[in-house]
């Protein structure tokens, strides 16, 4: 039996017992290769659940919204490695229970969707350990060295170029599981701290809060990356600030429940270099 | 509609030569809402506030920017002008163009438009000020002293006499620190012991003083007023109740040869011991690491030979948690490890020896009963050479300051030296004689004049062993010749350096250190015994190097600081404190966490059934410093402060 026949037959018996009210998986999307969330109320409509190599969004951000698992019952949800991260760091930023989530976990390798074992956040520790030490990267590896080898004021130029096409449409927020506040910064007009218009100081602003705002939080899920509809390649940014935070302050982003933020917290041995 | 009134101090030439005053009091004149303005040479002086005053009252002005020096400096002051003008003291703003300006320019011209620039944000943010009534908050009357060392007991004596309780924690198993280590004092020549253990006793019997030896500090939670102290009672396996010190125990212990602490290693003391004969409390503990019985089960004589059954191998640490206002810490110093002077061959000549040793020596309750004998073979030195700044104002190889209390020691030694050993001869290498004090130079004067203490200005190069004598090689600076001494022993007069673990401890119970780890004051001049934390205060050598007499009367200094923030119930605090936006809170609870202060809390929010809606952040306005880290972390910008608004800061920000 295939992965995708074998969650099937999960995803219906976790209904079926009533473990959970709601599967949150893939579906059939607009063309043969792109698949978009449905949300499965009862065993009957699990034949519409779809796993394979195109299921790359991270599903995780469907897992937020206000009164979802206030019931106290539990989700079953669809998630590779990085969505597991993203439940990790919700749960440690109070957004949910971990105990309501019900994990279908599985990584795409050569191709093929595999499953992992487990069901609930805790039991894949020993797998994120292993993806900590295994050192972060990013599929823009080769762009990400080439700006690290810039000189500022290029990088800077770069920068510019890729945030004058903004059109501060904020699919990039809409899509993050991260993006969860029930008003973003850039809604606040009582001041106005961040200009709306799309040009560059404004559109500066947005993008580096936004990078700010992600910095020991993003797990590099690739879908802002994704959700642009201009290109600009925000991964690079945000792996960035996910480098810093590990090199500095060996700072895993969801790598457990219990992570404090790496921005509130402070250690006897940070390093202090900023520190004349 | 705002009327604003700015007032533009010279401060005498300090601002007036690099900016153009005239200038800055025309073009701001000219800004929106700005009703009055002039300029004064000193605003800060009483004529100046009464022009502020009159100006307040006349012109009915809605909100006051005195463009002088630093908020640090004057915010009071001015603040309490307002006040007595009847303008609500928030509604005033300092436009720092000294400090931020006409210090730190060499351009007039361009130094004018940046402070014209400087005041009109100002101005932009008192427009949005609002009127802010202090804060409440009661005091706990109870001090806590870190460190009993001279500069504690003497604080906590001060305070618990004034009438307020005190609990003086000390971290070895007896009080006294430094001082009681000390054979006789500068420069009078009493004993250290006749004159210090008196106020151990006394401090320990004192109805207002809880004395706790052999306890550690392990966290200070709370502010000024309210702070809450995490102390670990390390387990002594003695019982403090019944414990009578007869010493028996101490007699019986069969591990007799362990270097003593308080002896500088020239002395041995058993496993279980006390400090020393005068400790107080005189209750011994037994050193764990060393203790046979804890090592394999076995012995338990002490045990066996306790009358009243007071040894207890089962005791385990206890923590408590102590409820005080204040802090007082006196934590002291430590003697600098001179090994890093491989040419002076301290640790590799028994001979070479630190002048704490020396004072162990010339100690009548030393491990020679007051005879200096050298500790290589116990004969007495016939020469013997004093090295002085062997580690201060030594910035390649020990450290930049100045010990200050060396140049007195020595002077002393070398008296000791001659008043016990009457042929004997002392040479003293040195810098310079440091000796400013009462009675100082008359002392080191008497060292040379009456106790023929031979002073050579220059440093010693060189010191190696040969035929039994320590050949002390250096240099006569005022003759120009090289020197060559035989000694019998060499005296380092090594410098006085922070505690170890100082700069771990200040950031665990959140005050400054230099790069040293000596503790900062608030003000090196003005505020010399405060902590830039409010609340915590400072006394003796933790701060700087410092002789008995500074550290005393820093104690007496800091236990009124502590005495006049007791005088009243109630403290009044700054209305700036954060507010948190129900609607918009997230919940993520990152404030929760970076708060300092742990002055944020979870609030539940319920529909009128009860139910629960949604869970947001809470400040306790009691416990808020306004220090603004829980507004630079929230991302959805639901936190505010009081007086530092996001829309006047914004306001200042585009005023610039």
């Amino acid at each position: 039996m295939g992965i995708q026949e074998q969650y099937r037959t999960d995803a219906a018996n976790l209904l079926d017992s009533g473990a959970v009210k709601l599967v949150i998986g893939y579906g059939e999307g607009s063309t043969p290769e792109r698949r978009r969330p449905i949300f499965i109320r009862s065993a009957e409509e699990v034949g519409r659940l779809v796993l394979d190599a195109n299921c790359i969004a991270n599903l995780s951000a469907y897992l937020v919204p206000e009164g979802l698992l206030s019931d106290g019952k539990s989700v079953a949800v669809f998630l590779k490695p990085d969505g597991i991260r993203s439940v990790n760091i919700l749960a440690a930023e109070a957004q949910l229970n971990p105990e309501q989530v019900v994990i279908l976990g599985f990584n795409i390798d050569a191709g093929l969707a595999n499953p992992l074992p487990g069901r609930k956040a805790n039991e894949f520790a020993p797998l994120l350990a292993s993806l900590k030490s295994a050192g972060l990267s990013t599929d823009l590896q080769r762009e990400a060295d080439r700006l690290e080898q810039m000189t500022a004021v290029e990088r800077f130029e770069y920068w510019k170029e890729q945030f004058s096409k903004c059109i501060k449409c904020y699919a990039c927020r809409q899509v993050c599981p991260m993006c969860y506040c029930r008003r973003c910064i850039v809604d606040v007009n009582q001041p106005q701290w961040v200009n709306t218009s799309s040009h560059t100081l404004g559109n500066f602003e947005w993008n580096i809060i936004r990078a700010y705002h992600l910095a020991g939080r993003c797990v590099a899920c690739g879908g802002c990356d994704r959700a642009c509809p201009v290109n600009i390649p925000l991964r690079l940014l945000n792996h960035r600030m996910s480098k810093e935070a590990l090199d500095t302050f060996d700072h895993f982003a969801g790598e457990s429940a219990d992570q404090k933020p790496v921005l509130a917290t402070f250690r006897q041995d940070d390093p202090e270099t900023f520190i004349l | 509609m705002a009327k604003i009134g700015v007032f533009v101090c010279h401060c005498g030439e300090n601002i007036a030569s690099m900016v153009d005053t005239g200038k800055l009091v025309t073009a701001i004149s000219g800004h929106p809402g700005v009703a009055f303005s002039s300029e004064y040479k000193y605003f800060c002086s009483d004529p100046g506030q009464e022009t502020v005053k009159r100006a307040i009252r006349e012109n009915n002005l809605t909100g006051v920017v005195v463009a002088a020096c630093s908020p640090r400096m004057h915010e009071q002051t001015f603040r309490k002008a307002c006040a007595e003008a009847g303008l609500n003291p928030y509604m005033l703003e300092l436009a720092n163009i000294r400090e931020q300006c006409s210090w730190v320019h060499t351009d007039r011209i361009e130094a004018t438009d940046k402070a014209i620039e400087i005041t009109r944000a100002l101005v932009e943010k008192v427009k949005r000020n609002n009127d802010l009534q202090p804060i409440s908050v009661p005091v706990t009357r109870r001090a806590m002293v870190i460190g009993g060392g001279v500069a504690g007991i003497q604080a906590a004596i001060d305070i618990a006499t004034a009438g307020r309780e005190v609990v003086l924690v000390e971290r070895e198993p007896s009080i006294g620190g430094h001082m009681s280590q000390i054979s006789e004092t500068f420069p009078t020549l009493d004993c250290s012991q006749c004159i210090l253990t008196p106020r151990m006793v006394e401090a320990v019997q004192h109805p207002n003083i809880r004395v706790m030896t052999y306890a550690e500090v392990e966290e200070v939670d709370g502010f000024i007023g309210n702070f809450t102290v995490k102390v670990r009672s390390k387990a002594r396996y003695v019982k403090m109740e019944t414990c009578t010190g007869c010493g028996d125990c101490i007699q019986k212990c069969p591990v007799k040869k362990i270097p003593s602490e308080f002896e500088c290693e020239l002395g041995n003391r058993t496993a279980i011991y006390t400090p020393f004969a005068q400790a107080v409390p005189n209750v011994p503990v037994i050193d764990r690491s060393r203790c046979t019985y804890f090592k394999n089960g076995k012995c338990a004589i002490c045990k066996k030979t306790c009358q009243i059954d007071s040894i207890d191998f089962e005791q385990e640490d206890k923590t408590e948690y102590i409820e005080v206002g204040a802090i007082v810490v006196a934590t002291g110093f430590q003697v600098q490890n001179t090994s890093m002077y491989g040419e002076y061959g301290y640790g590799r000549y028994k001979d070479v020896i630190t002048g704490l040793h020396f004072e162990r020596l010339a100690s009548a309750s030393g491990p020679t009963a007051g005879k200096i004998k050298r500790p290589s073979d116990g004969k007495e030195p016939e020469t013997v050479v004093f090295i002085q700044c062997a580690g201060s104002r030594d910035a390649s190889k020990g450290v930049k300051y100045c010990s200050k209390i060396c140049c007195m020691y020595t002077a002393k030694h070398a008296m000791l030296y001659a008043h016990k050993v009457h042929h004997g001869k002392s040479q003293i290498f040195y810098m310079d004689i440091r000796a400013a004090g009462k009675g100082y130079d008359e002392f080191t004067r008497r060292a040379i004049e009456e106790d023929e203490a031979g002073y050579i200005r220059g440093r010693v190069s060189k010191l190696y062993e040969e035929n039994g004598k320590l050949i002390v090689r250096g240099v006569d600076t005022l003759l120009g010749k090289p020197v060559e001494v035989e000694a019998d022993m060499v005296v380092l007069a090594t410098a006085m350096v922070p505690q170890p673990d100082a700069k771990e401890f200040a950031q665990r119970i959140g005050i400054g250190y230099d790069e040293y780890g000596f503790f900062n004051e608030a003000h090196l001049k003005l505020r010399p015994v405060e902590t830039s934390t409010a609340g915590i205060y400072l006394a003796g050598a933790c701060q700087s190097p410092k002789d008995i007499p500074d550290s005393v009367s820093q104690a007496s200094a800091a236990a009124a600081k502590v005495l006049g923030l007791f005088s009243k119930e109630q403290l009044e605090r700054e209305p700036v404190v954060a507010t948190v936006s129900d609607s918009t809170c997230a919940g993520c609870w990152g404030c929760v966490i970076a708060c300092p202060y742990n002055a944020i809390d979870r609030k539940e929010i319920t529909d009128r059934n009860g139910n629960l809606i949604k869970r947001v952040a809470s400040v306790n306005p009691g416990l808020c410093q306004g220090c603004g880290t829980c507004v630079s972390f929230c991302r959805s910008n639901s936190i505010d402060l009081a007086g530092f608004t996001e829309s006047q800061i914004f306001a200042e920000v585009m005023g610039l």
